[in-house]
């Protein structure tokens, strides 16, 4: 009897376990990543300093071009900002900057403490231009051709393997 | 033979077997009936079977720029990145609802494209974050 | 700085529990009868670095330091000093270190109080409880870490969120810790009677205290979490069967169980593997609770931010956990003899242990079945509230005349005694006044209303009969009176709630029911951080000819850009008045919900009557 009843709380606890373990790995928030290979969306954003409009097809006048979405208040954003600065170097490389929701003079302070990686810098300050990048969150980063194709989209910091993955891609 | 007390030690052995299965039938029915099921805009294109007179429940994203407001009802696409179905609402939307962001609906499907809610609830959760960059940012934080 | 003093610190609390555990094992092998000096000395010295590290947290919460990542998250230098002080432990980080203070604080306390005449009771109970501090530690250290530096410092944090800031918030988490994780000292006992195998009697009074005090903390906190989602949510609702406040509720039904087995206990009555499995199970559900609510398998109103390997972590440590204690169960098991006379105080309070046990499955399996069947077949589905109402609802009609019969039988002595008395005629006959005033048609509530003022009135007359002769067993009367008056409420609150969703201009008038809706004025204001939009409703009770003014605001946050709604309640004795507002953007139209809420301040206060029982059970003095 006392061993018939560890056995059957033994099973019922293994079988509980494993559930939860399995669960732990289900995915259920959706990807942004299907979004690679496909065109860059058509935008009009804002210059961060100046009142004019600069839109995405001008990008199309550059060989490569990185789209890096950043705001002072992120602290990821500082991690991955010396990386920017190394890849601003790269010749065969723009990077353009999309602050994101964030505060004029903040965003100010960062690029004077930190440094300046952007060849344009343009602001989205409400979020909602970004959404069509397919961007919810920051930092994220989106590597573009000169056909305005989405070769690669960095969700998160860029680290040292993204930068010579992009110092590879902007070789050719 | 069986002597009284093995009788009745039976005799309760029994009634607790008989309530326990029915207590057990009672409360699964009960979760089988009471159970919303819930559909990404891709599963309801993808599967034949959803019924449209079920109380189910959708979500997604709330697409950008989809989000139209006309006197008595409000309406907004739902999508999955691969899908999309148009959600029909009329009512108060909750705090959080916007475009750009998560939403479950919660009603009925008129067809595979249109569907019509009762209650919509709001991811709790301003920012919204990809699994990929948790990981990187956990990673970058150590 | 105060990163490194903060590491440091948990650090050192870390080292002395182990230091801890292994001088605890030393000391069974010396066959005393005290425990030495050096187990209280180092057992005060964990608790002042536990209690260090925790004010290191909270200093840097205090003065905005931003060098450490867990106050850059979650803080903001505007936020109001009150706001910051209760966002160190409205986080993942923070309120896990809370947890190990709870822990640690607990051990300490049991230690130095407890006069159990077992000593290695004594010493096992420390050495499980340590064991369980020493993993969560390792949790903090390795992964959680809430003193983890970031570079270069930041000037401003990014923790602002509106809707966290708000005083039931603040003081919910910290009520329910005391509440489940306190169970832990229990738990540890629990294991701790098996090893040791102390005396029945003994255990029960050693763990009775305990088991009051966090029954009573879980009540309360309980209690503040609904107040708080009525009034800030804007639903109108206190309960909604969602999976977070289950893994409240699911740890209550158990400390509910025990709370009265102990009582049979503390007589030698019976019921003591019961006592150690709810012991057992009740810590077990709270850490269940906190991997669900933390490894992000759940999706709901209240989760913290999802990740994983959080999930994981727990799962080990809960992995370990249920194995141990099975096996130190199952190895030590307690013999009984299980006779328990039919009709006896006892016999109701096992019966009453069956219901908790029933209803604890049901809303195990309303909570975990969508997770299961999400992971093996793949559908999504979520499990509503008709579920849990349909099922439990009954079940409350036996359970209340089982509550109001049971005391009034004798302990052992197995007479059916008159089961059905003069009370219940009384009770019948308000029952009967009850149901011709509201005329409500479903059955099931009708007998719950009976029963429940059945409880109530019995409850009044016992309290009368105790009186009369001056001996005081309050704790039973108080709590029990409580839960009839609870359950009565609650059914009333069903019956009567009004709810009318309609669209609104300014200047427009609705009829209602009884009442009249005028949307009379809209002002627009712009405070420090937000841009306010307020509604001037001015509501007519045409029967009553009772004039309120309701006032629902819109706010526009822009930093985190979010907007809220506060709901505008007025609550009154009798019922609450309640009006939420919307804007359909673009437009002058607002989305109005208006609703009539009988009788919240009465729900309320039966659930603080509730745990004012477990404060008197606990004041009570001892069986000798």
């Amino acid at each position: 009897m006392k061993k018939k009843n560890l056995i059957i709380t033994c099973i019922f606890f293994i079988f509980f376990f494993i559930t939860m373990f399995l669960s732990l790995d289900k995915n259920k928030i959706y990807s942004t990543r299907d979004y690679v290979g496909q065109q860059l969306a058509d935008v009009d954003l804002e210059y961060f300093n100046k009142n004019s409009i600069f839109n995405t097809k001008k990008i199309s006048n550059y060989n490569f071009t990185l789209i890096n979405f950043w705001a002072s208040w992120c602290g990821p954003c500082r991690k991955e900002h010396k990386n920017l600065m190394a890849l601003s170097e790269n010749k065969n490389l723009k990077i353009i900057g999309i602050n994101f929701r964030d505060k004029q003079n903040n965003a100010k302070e960062f690029l004077k403490e930190m440094g300046n990686p952007f060849f344009i810098l343009t602001k989205d300050t409400d979020g909602k231009k970004s959404v069509n990048f397919g961007v919810y969150g920051i930092p994220e980063t989106i590597l573009v051709n000169q056909d305005l194709q989405i070769l690669k989209k960095y969700i998160g910091p860029l680290s040292l393997k993204d930068v010579r993955e992009i110092n590879k891609i902007v070789k050719k | 033979m069986l002597n009284i007390k093995t009788k009745n030690r039976l005799l309760i052995f029994l009634t607790i077997s008989l309530l326990s299965i029915v207590l057990i039938t009672f409360v699964f029915k009960t979760l089988e009936d009471n159970v919303l099921y819930f559909y990404s805009p891709s599963d309801i294109d993808q599967n034949e079977k959803i019924k449209l007179n079920k109380n189910i429940r959708i979500g997604g994203m709330v697409k950008n720029g989809s989000v139209k407001t006309e006197k008595n009802e409000i309406k907004f696409i739902v999508t999955d990145y691969k899908k999309e179905i148009i959600v029909s609402y009329k009512g108060t939307v909750p705090a959080l609802f916007a475009e750009g962001k998560g939403v479950v609906a919660e009603g009925k499907l008129q067809d595979k494209k249109f569907f019509l809610a009762k209650r919509i609830l709001a991811k709790h959760d301003e920012t919204y974050m990809p699994p990929e960059m948790k990981e990187s940012l956990k990673e970058n934080v150590k | 700085m105060l990163s490194n003093l903060g590491i440091i610190f948990s650090s050192v609390a870390f080292f002395v529990s182990l230091a801890l555990i292994y001088l605890s094992l030393a000391e069974l092998k010396i066959s005393n009868n005290i425990i030495s000096q050096k187990i209280y000395k180092i057992s005060l010295v964990q608790l002042i670095f536990s209690i260090l590290s925790f004010f290191v947290l909270l200093l840097g919460y205090i003065f905005s330091d931003f060098s450490m990542i867990n106050v850059f998250e979650n803080s903001h230098t505007t936020k109001p000093l009150f706001y910051k002080i209760s966002g160190t432990w409205g986080n993942h980080e923070g309120s896990l270190l809370l947890w190990i203070n709870i822990l640690v604080l607990f051990s300490f306390l049991f230690l130095f109080l407890n006069k159990n005449k077992n000593r290695n009771f004594k010493i096992y109970t420390l050495i499980f409880q340590n064991l369980l501090i020493t993993g969560f530690l390792i949790f903090l250290l390795t992964n959680s870490n809430p003193f983890s530096p970031i570079f270069p410092v930041p000037n401003e944090g990014m923790g602002l969120n509106p809707i966290l800031q708000d005083p039931a918030l603040a003081i919910h988490p910290p009520l329910l810790y005391v509440g489940f994780v306190g169970s832990s000292i229990y738990f540890s006992a629990a294991l701790a009677a098996l090893v040791s195998k102390v005396e029945a009697k003994s255990l029960a009074t050693s763990i009775k205290p305990w088991v009051s005090i966090s029954w009573f903390f879980q009540t309360t906190g309980i209690l503040v979490g609904s107040i708080w989602a009525y009034y800030e949510l804007g639903w109108g609702g206190y309960w909604f069967w969602d999976p977070v406040e289950n893994s409240s509720l699911m740890p209550w039904l158990l400390m509910t169980a025990l709370l009265h087995s102990v009582l049979v206990l503390e007589r030698k009555i019976g019921l003591y593997s019961w006592v150690i499995v709810l012991s057992i199970l009740t810590f077990t559900m709270s850490v269940v609770g906190t991997f669900l609510v933390r490894s992000g398998i759940l999706n709901s109103v209240h989760t913290f931010a999802n990740d994983p390997s959080r999930g994981l972590f727990i799962l080990i440590f809960l992995i370990l956990m249920v194995f141990s204690s099975i096996f130190i169960f199952f190895k030590y098991a307690p013999i009984e003899k299980k006779n328990y006379a039919l009709f006896s105080k006892e016999f109701f309070i096992l019966i009453n242990n069956w219901f908790m046990v029933f209803f604890l499955a049901v809303v195990l399996i309303g909570t975990l079945y969508p997770i299961f069947l999400d992971t093996l077949i793949g559908q999504k589905i979520s499990v509503g509230p008709p579920y849990y109402n349909f099922i439990l609802a009954p079940f409350l009609i036996p359970l209340l005349f089982l509550m109001t019969s049971g005391p009034r039988h004798s302990w052992i002595s197995s007479e059916i005694k008159k089961i059905f008395n003069i009370i219940l005629v009384l009770s019948l006959s308000l029952f009967l006044i009850v149901f011709f005033l509201i005329k409500e048609s479903s059955l099931i509530i009708n007998l719950i209303l009976l029963f429940s003022i059945y409880l109530i009135v019995q409850t009044f007359f016992d309290f009368y009969e105790n009186f009369k002769n001056k001996s005081i067993n309050l704790s039973r009367i108080v709590s029990h009176f409580g839960f009839g008056l609870l359950i009565f409420f609650i059914s009333i609150n069903h019956i009567f709630s009004i709810e009318n969703n309609f669209n609104a201009k300014l200047g427009d008038n609705k009829k209602i029911e009884d009442y009249n809706i005028k949307f009379k004025n809209l002002e627009v204001l712009q405070k420090k951080n937000y841009k306010s939009v307020i509604g001037h409703f001015e509501i007519i009770n045409n029967e009553k000819l009772i004039k309120e003014n309701l006032k629902p605001e819109i706010r526009v946050y822009n930093q985190p850009e979010t907007i809220t709604y506060e709901a505008s309640i007025k609550s009154g004795l009798l019922s609450d008045t309640y009006l939420t507002m919307s804007n359909i953007s673009d437009t002058d139209i607002f989305n109005i919900k208006f609703q009539k809420k009988p009788f919240m301040n009465f729900i309320w206060l039966s659930v603080l009557l509730i745990s004012i029982g477990g404060i008197l059970n606990f004041l009570k003095k001892r069986i000798t």
